[in-house]
């Protein structure tokens, strides 16, 4: 079933990608024999067939984890999302404690080693960077540490 | 003779001392890679090449680098086969046979101390080979065309999944999806494609930050899946008491792997773990009934760890010769020629000959220092085994964060990587094998280009794909990787898994 569904995405997906090579338009200086359209409107075809045959005579299913295991997935999405989006704003080192830390704990730490894993990797990464490797990362709002 | 003389100026190259400090560090990172539970060869050579560029290291010095994290973890796989019955990669499935009966027996030191030779023998046969097939192969290559060349691409892929592989179609969908990433972006004509009007999407996907999102991310997601955070029990390892005896005893099989994996490594669509099944295989018929093979015979653990080595070297004939990786790890190697501006193929060896020849002695020097690091050390190797994975991999997924935002110092890549990553976890799940994207995206710009310019010469007639014999060959091998893994695919299959099942550990 889900091999299935997957085509039919691809093949959704593999008409759309075709539709829009259609809509590229002429390189400067006329058309070639090759032009930009060319490989993609290839490519597509050939997502169409495969996709065809994954619905024709799918594999067996792989379980989806939903329930707990599902939402610890989630949860380490959401953590990686707003590792990314806190890294610049919050600076290099407490963003990598919490992120790390959540990680670690999610994975079946203790709460408060997994923390102190988090806080002890992102200083020396931070450390090795900014003074070993001469990358600055940011500091964000521990930025009043800064030397020099 | 003329090999001997680029070799001798390699070594030269390979032999500055801060190539050979980054050969060492190379080195011992790899067999850690290895060894870690969770981070296979590929994953880790993916990790490094972003922090290789932030430390601006010269060309053939991150190279030489890369290939020795290359050559240590597959030292590194075979310490969780040996100890722990767990390999710690595919072609190391093998190893466990003769390797775990032997730990049991109290040998663990033994059996590690032999695999480690094994590997050297095997990675210095396949050397060999490499030396003295890629000039040849590379002059070869030169004759190839745009039509050739299309026509090895499609080989590339429909042989990736290797007549073991267990759904063809999986790998041209997966290639596909490959491809199509790699077209946007700006076109050599200076069309936008399915850039959205974004401007980060102008020079396209940046290759490196989706093999990091769908190695090191996914493996995340899948760890957290099946909760197997908890690491491994403590290991001792007994105090090693090795003859020169035992040594003479593996080294036949030792040569024959080595020399049966580069094959393997070399041919299209063979790979690794075929090489090593062979290897064991062979020993087995070889030695006969003089040997207690799946009860702890040192010549079980040499011949496919042999084996194993010999074909991850072999691997990189046609990677460094036409370009075309035929592994996972080969695949992120190139990716990183593609990032330091080496066109890869036969010009290499005439137009970067230094960077070449400077790699292949650091495989030499490399699996010297390999066999250095590994006996004495296999200690410390062993002890970080047990470093459960719950704290390893949120580290490695920072420092997978770290290397792609010093590549460009914005939030967008890591959101990109992030999302490459949720993508390869879906893969994973339903079967898509990730190497063809990966290599879809990495050969999707050549690809197009040589279709571009066998068009241009003959004026738009598309039969010129399939003009020459040498064209109308590759495409015979392209469609017989993919027909083949339906017919002797299920057989193989069934013979492997038939010696793995029945030489595994039998009670306790």
């Amino acid at each position: 079933m889900n091999d299935r569904i997957f085509g039919i995405l691809l093949i959704v997906l593999a008409v759309a990608y075709g539709w829009g090579a259609t809509q590229l338009p002429a390189p400067f200086g006329g058309s070639e024999a090759v032009g930009p359209e060319t490989f993609p409107l290839l490519l597509s075809v050939v997502l169409v067939l495969s996709s065809l045959y994954l619905i024709v005579r799918p594999d067996p299913d792989n379980a989806w984890p939903w329930s707990r295991t599902g939402i610890e997935l989630l949860i380490a999405v959401v953590v990686l999302v707003l590792y990314a989006a806190l890294l610049q704003p919050l600076g290099f080192i407490l963003s990598t404690t919490l992120a790390v830390g959540t990680l670690c704990w999610r994975m079946g730490s203790a709460p408060v080693r997994a923390y102190l894993t988090g806080a002890a990797s992102g200083v020396v990464v931070f450390l090795l960077f900014n003074f070993a490797l001469d990358l600055a990362l940011p500091l964000g709002v521990l930025s009043f540490l800064e030397v020099g | 003779m003329e090999t001997l003389g680029y070799l001798i100026d390699g070594f030269g190259v390979a032999l500055a001392p801060h190539n050979l400090m980054f050969a060492l560090l190379g080195a011992f990172l790899g067999t850690l890679i290895g060894a870690l539970p969770g981070l296979g060869p590929a994953n880790g050579v993916a990790i490094l090449i972003p922090l290789a560029f932030t430390l601006g290291l010269a060309p053939e010095t991150a190279l030489i680098m890369l290939t020795s994290v290359y050559a240590g973890a597959m030292y590194g796989g075979r310490i969780s086969s040996i100890l722990l019955n767990i390999p710690g990669d595919e072609p190391a499935m093998m190893t466990c046979l003769d390797g775990y009966p032997m730990a049991q027996q109290g040998k663990a030191a033994e059996a590690l101390a032999i695999s480690a030779v094994a590997s050297f023998i095997g990675s210095l046969v396949a050397t060999i080979g490499l030396i003295l097939l890629a000039p040849v192969l590379a002059k070869f290559a030169l004759t190839f065309g745009p039509a050739e060349y299309f026509a090895l691409f499609l080989l590339a892929f429909a042989t990736l999944g290797g007549i073991t592989g267990k759904n063809p179609m999986k790998t041209v969908v997966a290639a596909c999806i490959g491809l199509m990433i790699a077209t946007m972006g700006i076109d050599n004509t200076g069309v936008q494609r399915y850039t959205f009007g974004v401007l980060e999407l102008y020079e396209g996907v940046d290759f490196i930050i989706a093999i990091v999102g769908l190695f090191a991310i996914s493996e995340l997601l899948f760890f957290i899946e099946e909760r197997a955070g908890g690491g491994k029990e403590k290991m001792t390892v007994n105090k090693l008491s090795l003859k020169w005896a035992d040594i003479r005893n593996i080294l036949p099989s030792s040569l024959r792997g080595g020399v049966l994996g580069f094959i393997a490594g070399v041919l299209p669509g063979a790979g690794a773990s075929l090489g090593s099944f062979i290897g064991y295989t062979l020993e087995k018929k070889v030695v006969g009934k003089k040997g207690y093979f799946g009860q702890g015979d040192p010549r079980g653990v040499a011949g496919p760890e042999a084996g194993n080595n010999g074909a991850s070297s072999g691997a990189l004939v046609p990677m460094l010769t036409l370009g075309v990786p035929g592994s996972g790890t080969t695949a992120v190697l190139l990716a990183l020629l593609i990032s330091l501006n080496i066109t890869p193929g036969p010009l290499m060896f005439t137009q970067n000959a230094d960077i070449v020849w400077g790699v292949i002695a650091a495989l030499l020097i490399g699996n010297f220092l390999l066999l250095l690091l590994n006996i004495p050390l296999v200690g410390i190797f062993v002890k970080l085994l047990s470093v459960p994975p719950m704290f390893l991999l949120p580290i490695v997924t920072m420092i997978a964060f770290v290397g792609i935002y010093s590549i460009s110092n914005t939030t967008f890549d890591l959101y990109f990587m992030v999302a490459f990553g949720v993508a390869g976890y879906i893969f994973r799940k339903l079967e898509i094998p990730l190497v063809p994207v990966i290599l879809g995206l990495l050969l999707g710009p050549e690809m197009e280009k040589n279709l571009r310019h066998a068009m241009d010469i003959s004026d738009g007639d598309w039969t010129i794909l399939w003009d020459s014999g040498l064209a109308i060959g590759l495409w015979l091998f392209a469609g017989l990787g993919l027909i083949l893994p339906y017919v002797v695919g299920p057989l193989l299959r069934r013979r492997m898994k038939v010696t793995t099942g029945t030489g595994g550990p039998e009670g306790d």
